[in-house]
């Protein structure tokens, strides 16, 4: 082999710069096949695929329960909306996301997240695309884009099946909201892509905290072990009195407020409470897995 | 390792920012605004005339009376027993609209529920989402007495119907005085300072804070004698005094629910007992007695008031406890005595006040 | 440390910018006092590396000596607590993005993703470099997998890859692009004879097109068959560096005189300077003398005096001493040299 002509220009004096210009100083545009890249890598594995379909049998459960249970279920019992069901197959969506906010969609984000960085370290492919080379935080923004993905397509996956059981399970119809107010199929359609949204913003600042963890390991497992815990640790905090002064900081404590989206008008208050908690935890979490990570000795 | 430290110094910047910020909000918050000077009575005169007469808005209440938190209190529990005990603890949030005298709309909003009192002209309608079920109260003649100060004739508990409630009739008895001014739901605000001039009542001061352009409560505070932190507030986080939505004021029951008919004059609706006790008689029940006067009021009800569906609900004996003769509900601001004969006597009192009103009658 | 040809001088007083864009590179890598410590342990001691732009550098030292520590140090994977580091006459790590594309790398064994078929592995990594060009990526990575002869496995999941099927995809995507520098940690490991041979074939014709290969092994066979230029670590420390014949001669060379007179031998050999070794080795008869320290006297003069002090010569040859005698007595281990 030849030494091949370069066909490009060097940066000149770019190696002039202090040490901190990073890698991926003015290159934020060539970011997208790397993203494009970790999405399809995130997509193509049969564990993304498996806990999808997890989630997706969450309203096609509770519809074929609700359809073979011979007593209708009293109103005020069970999740929010199981007693409407079976009149209006729009909310099982809706139930189905109550159900699975708690605790299965914290689960499948916390397994995506805590994977992010210590999956790739365990397995060694975190030297070979840092010596590609990808910068350190380019590495870092395109993980967590790829877990925001994640987010947004487990909680669609739950919406999206849930309408579909609903369709074919039960009679649709304009569907009633909190407020007793009545709105028309394509309204209630649209609020629950709404709640969906919602769901995907209260687990972005999740996504965050298991990207931190995930930079501070190299053992993935650990990483999303340690960020389920602390999505069922905050919930359980966020229902003791005695730390009621904690509760308006803890990241889940907005995550059931997407009822406000079902009230006539929209309340945006909890949704914009939550947006600027999250922010605020996307924030923190991500300028200290930047700090961590830049600086970790990459020894995997 | 110069580059490693600065990254650090850098990523921490960020909480450090965000802490700040939190900070100067909070202090901003609780800054105090300067404003021309007003009398104790200019600030009463203020709240009786003021213009206000539409709003939205949104009211938060915290009541910190002391009373354990009872978890299982919330929708879904037996209805009409437990929500007047719920509004005793933790805190809550409701939106308000108001249009005139004749029409409001309040929503209780629970988690994952939501109670609505809906008061059009004669019509009133009081729905609960967690059993879907709706009460439609009609044939009354006035829906309220139209002479009220507050834009919300109906016993919404707003900031103004609280003071309202202080003010007339408690207004013997009291020193007031001019507190510090403050921003509430962003809007300036006096601050009228009510203080008993008696010692019976478990009362330590009630602070009213008084729009400072249009003379509208915007927040109650009540502090109990012996508590540093405010027993009861009720204030908005949110207001806006243009007319809100016609159509929030039109209700119609949806299809499904269990719908029960009621003529005035009735019972209380429902949502009247999410006002806490108040020793002014404004929830006018029919075989209501008062004794005593302002702050040290008692309030009585006459033997069988109480069903015994509410006495045999399971979270009634867990609040209430044990007394010679019956079972009492004390906190640091309301007491109240419910006899086995079911007679009932509540006030902002001591309990052997209670009592000794009781052995009188 | 050796180190004998390394001119410092020639570095000192050039700023960064100007070595980085003209001037032909002298060093692939230099070094200078390069130092990591791990909480106490310092697993790299002050090395002053220099790799000869267009050699073939093998970077020799028994396991756990710190060879892949330091070439962790060189690629910026971790960060050194002390010292420089240039990679093609670049500081690193501030250069980093601009020279990790010109060097191609294989550090401490493959790693892949396992759920991904050969070929989807090299096209993730490639794409992870913002300045490979996305339209011959195809074309690039079959020509990577053919040069390592993977092309009959490129679609299958690297899951049922052989370890040394995995070890020729870490030097496919090495090749990915053309490179001016390649460090190659243990390159054969996990390879059978014939892949070890293909291996070397193929790191020899590399050399041959002007790239330069830093390759690390614990193998002097390895080395000694492929390397121009050889660094010698122990413990920590770079104890020998520079072209593999100059190493080889600096070795200590002796006589082997066999005769029946083996006292006398040895006085004639202590008198004239050269120092008898005591030798128990299987392979020396009883009356044979192994001694060090000819230092270029002529053997012949070293003959007639022991002619002439009577010792009857039945035999007598001049003997080098090996590559491996050598970095024996440099480390103080042994080396493993088969393979």
């Amino acid at each position: 082999m030849s030494r091949v002509e370069r066909g490009r220009t060097k940066g000149s004096g770019d190696t002039a710069g202090s040490p901190e210009a990073g890698p991926n100083s003015g290159r934020a545009s060539v970011a997208w096949p790397l993203l494009a890249s970790e999405l399809s890598v995130l997509f193509r594995r049969v564990r993304t695929w498996a806990m999808l379909a997890a989630l997706a049998a969450v309203p096609v459960l509770i519809a074929v329960a609700v359809k073979l249970s011979s007593r209708p279920t009293a109103p005020g019992r069970g999740p929010l909306f199981l007693d409407r069901i079976s009149q209006n197959g729009l909310f099982v969506a809706v139930t189905a996301l109550v159900v699975c906010v708690p605790l299965f969609l914290p689960l499948t984000v916390g397994v995506v997240a805590g994977d992010t960085l210590a999956g790739e370290a365990s397995i060694g492919t975190l030297r070979y695309l840092l010596l590609a080379p990808t910068g350190r935080t380019r590495l870092l923004l395109v993980k967590y884009a790829g877990a925001v993905a994640f987010c947004c397509a487990a909680t669609a996956t739950v919406a999206a099946a849930g309408a579909l059981a609903g369709v074919v399970f039960f009679p649709v119809g304009p569907v009633t909201l909190l407020s007793g107010e009545t709105v028309s199929v394509g309204e209630a359609a649209v609020r629950s892509l709404l709640i969906a949204a919602y769901a995907t913003v209260s687990l972005i600042g999740l996504s965050a905290i298991g990207l931190l963890i995930s930079t501070m390991t190299d053992v993935p497992v650990g990483a999303m072990a340690a960020t389920i815990v602390l999505a069922v640790v905050s919930q359980v905090l966020d229902t003791l009195p005695q730390m009621d002064w904690l509760h308006p900081w803890l990241f889940s404590h907005h995550w059931v407020g997407f009822a406000d989206l079902l009230r006539q008008p929209i309340s945006w208050a909890s949704f914009g409470d939550n947006l600027l908690l999250q922010g605020g935890y996307i924030a923190v979490c991500g300028a200290l897995a930047y700090a961590n990570f830049s600086n970790k000795d990459v020894l995997s | 390792m110069g580059p490693a430290r600065r990254r650090w110094l850098t990523a921490l910047l960020i909480p450090l920012a965000l802490m700040l910020a939190v900070m100067t909000a909070s202090v901003r918050a609780g800054a105090t605004v300067s404003l021309p000077p007003k009398t104790p009575d200019e600030l009463v005169s203020m709240m009786t005339h003021t213009p206000v007469r539409a709003l939205s808005g949104t009211v938060q209440q915290t009541a910190g009376l002391g009373l354990p938190a009872v978890p299982t209190l919330g929708p879904g529990t037996v209805p009409g027993a437990a929500p007047a005990l719920e509004f005793l603890t933790g805190t809550h949030t409701a939106r308000v609209y108001v249009d005139g005298p004749a029409k409001a709309r309040i929503q209780i909003m629970d988690a994952l529920a939501e109670r609505d009192l809906v008061v059009n002209q004669h019509q009133v309608w009081f729905y609960n989402s967690a059993d879907n079920s709706a009460t439609h109260v009609s044939g009354g003649t006035e829906p309220a007495t139209p002479q009220e100060a507050t834009p919300a004739p109906v016993p919404v508990p707003t900031p103004g119907t609280m003071a309202n409630h202080f003010l007339t009739a408690i207004k013997a008895d009291t020193r007031m005085t001019v507190g510090p001014s403050s921003t509430i739901a962003g809007r300036t605000a006096y601050r009228l300072d009510l203080a008993p001039g008696g010692a019976d009542t478990l009362v330590d001061s009630v602070g009213i804070d008084v729009d400072s352009e249009t003379g509208l409560p915007l927040a109650v505070e009540v502090k109990a004698k012996g508590q540093t932190d405010p027993a009861y507030t009720l204030a908005y986080t949110d207001l806006s005094l243009s007319a809100p939505d016609a159509g929030l004021f039109d209700f119609t029951p949806p299809q499904g629910a269990s719908i029960t008919e009621k003529a005035l004059p009735a019972k209380p609706t429902p949502a009247s007992s999410a006002v806490p006790p108040s020793p002014t008689g404004k929830l006018s029940h029919p075989n209501l007695t008062v004794t005593g006067q302002g702050w040290s009021a008692i309030v009585a009800l006459p033997a069988g008031s109480v069903p015994s569906s509410i006495t045999a609900n399971p979270t009634y004996a867990q609040v209430m406890q044990p007394v010679p003769g019956g079972h009492a509900l004390t906190t640091s601001l309301v007491n109240v005595l419910v006899l086995d004969d079911g007679r009932v006597f509540a006030g902002m009192v001591p309990l052997d006040r209670l009592q000794s009103a009781a052995a009188a009658q | 440390m050796s180190g004998t040809w390394r001119d410092r001088s020639q570095q000192s007083g050039q700023s960064p910018h100007q070595d980085s864009v003209d001037l032909p590179d002298r060093w692939a890598i230099e070094t200078q006092g390069l130092t990591k410590r791990f909480g106490g342990r310092i697993a790299v001691n002050g090395i002053d590396l220099a790799v000869p732009a267009g050699s073939v550098f093998g970077f020799l030292g028994p396991n756990g000596s710190g060879k892949t520590t330091t070439i962790r140090l060189l690629l910026g994977l971790a960060s050194a607590n002390s010292g420089d580091v240039r990679v093609l006459g670049k500081k690193m790590p501030a250069a980093l993005a601009s020279v990790l594309s010109d060097v191609g790398a294989l550090v401490e064994g493959p790693g892949f993703y396992p759920f991904l078929t050969g070929a989807d592995n090299l096209r993730r990594l490639d794409s992870a470099d913002p300045l490979a060009p996305s339209e011959t990526r195809k074309q690039r990575i079959h020509e990577a997998l053919d040069q390592v002869g993977l092309s009959h496995a490129a679609k299958k999941k690297v899951r049922a890859y052989s370890l040394g099927m995995k070890q020729r995809l870490g030097l496919a995507n090495a090749l990915l692009r053309p490179r001016r520098l390649l460090v190659l940690d243990e390159p054969t490991n996990g390879l059978d004879p014939q892949g070890t041979r293909e291996v070397r074939g193929l790191i020899r014709s590399l050399a041959a097109g002007g790239t330069t290969v830093f390759v690390s092994s614990h193998l002097l066979a390895e080395v000694e068959q492929m390397c121009t230029h050889v660094g010698v670590m122990s413990v920590g420390r770079l104890v020998a560096q520079g072209p593999l014949e100059e190493l080889r001669s600096a070795g200590q060379s002796g006589v082997r005189v066999l005769t029946p007179d083996v006292d006398r031998a040895k006085n004639v050999l202590t008198r004239l300077g050269l120092v008898p070794q005591p030798w128990d080795g299987p392979s020396l008869a009883a009356d044979a003398v192994l001694a060090t320290g000819l230092d270029g006297r002529e053997p012949e003069t070293v003959v007639a005096a022991l002619v002439a002090d009577g010792v009857r010569v039945r035999g007598f040859s001049v003997e080098s001493a090996s590559l491996e005698d050598r970095f024996l007595s440099l480390t103080g281990e042994g080396f493993d040299v088969a393979g």
